[in-house]
């Protein structure tokens, strides 16, 4: 069943769900910047995973280019030249990871979630569009002079 | 003679981690083969010496869920342990993996120590 997602913080909770991927598999300590709008997010790269279930939505990694390599070179214990394969499927396992505790923070409120398989896209101008009404928030998160946001939009439909 | 691991995830990314893992956590395998999904991971179990499969969930073509229920109906590979590696948690799925044969799970992330913990005892 269903419940309002008003009762959980889901800032607080994409917080703590991201450092916990970041510190457990690439040994690396986020900080996390205030809630952004969409203009604000800087990326040629983006992995986006959709959402199902009780809601219907989406969770995005976004980041530059240099931020995408970094992240994949950690995660493969090598050196990354371009924005290839590995980085397509290393990013999208990152946002399969965040998705996957914030699936545990919508099952605190009796939200059951259902994960895609994340898709990655890369280029120099788009965005993502959303529902007039559906909740977005988005977080900035930083390290070493690397920038990445998590996104997330959603609206309840079964409730 | 050594034992020989199979490592199904759609993401090649995800099997290079879980096999720098095991050799962080100092579990050596003679082979670790690959596979992208259950349908392939089938193929390697029809025709490869497999000790122990680490299965993720959530896949393309077939998934870990269809993957042990297929696997189940095979008399020379229904028998091999398969420990889940997923994003999914939940009492309800990890509860049906078990139920088709399922001999535990790790949450992604996870740490080589927690790989070593839960896989150790299984082999």
């Amino acid at each position: 069943m269903a419940t309002n997602t008003e009762s959980i913080d889901l800032y607080s909770e994409i917080v703590e769900g991201t450092k916990d991927v970041f510190s457990t598999m690439l040994m690396i300590d986020l900080q996390e910047g205030e809630p952004v709008l969409n203009e604000e997010i800087n990326s040629n790269l983006s992995s986006i995973l959709g959402l199902g279930g009780d809601i219907k939505g989406m969770l995005g990694v976004h980041c530059p280019e240099k931020t995408a390599k970094k992240i994949t070179g950690e995660l493969l214990g090598m050196e990354i030249e371009s924005l290839d394969e590995d980085v397509n499927d290393a990013i999208g396992e990152i946002a399969n990871m965040i998705a996957g505790n914030l699936k545990i923070s919508f099952e605190k409120i009796g939200i059951n979630t259902l994960l895609a398989i994340p898709t990655t896209v890369t280029g120099e101008s788009y965005k993502t569009s959303r529902q007039q009404q559906a909740y977005c928030l988005t977080v900035p998160f930083s390290f070493s002079d690397n920038d990445l946001w998590i996104e997330l939009k959603y609206i309840v439909i079964n409730s | 003679m050594g034992k020989n691991v199979l490592l199904v995830d759609d993401s090649s990314t995800m099997r290079k981690i879980i096999g720098r893992s095991l050799r962080q956590a100092g579990i050596d395998f003679d082979n670790i083969f690959e596979a992208s999904d259950g349908l392939e991971a089938l193929a390697v179990l029809e025709s490869e010496k497999v000790d122990i499969v680490l299965s993720d969930i959530n896949m393309p073509n077939m998934d870990g869920i269809s993957f042990l229920r297929e696997k189940a109906n095979r008399p020379g590979i229904k028998n091999i342990p398969v420990l889940m590696i997923s994003t999914e948690t939940g009492d309800d799925i990890i509860g049906e993996a078990k139920s088709l044969g399922a001999v535990g799970a790790i949450k992604k992330p996870f740490t080589p120590d927690k790989v070593e913990e839960v896989l150790g005892p299984l082999l």
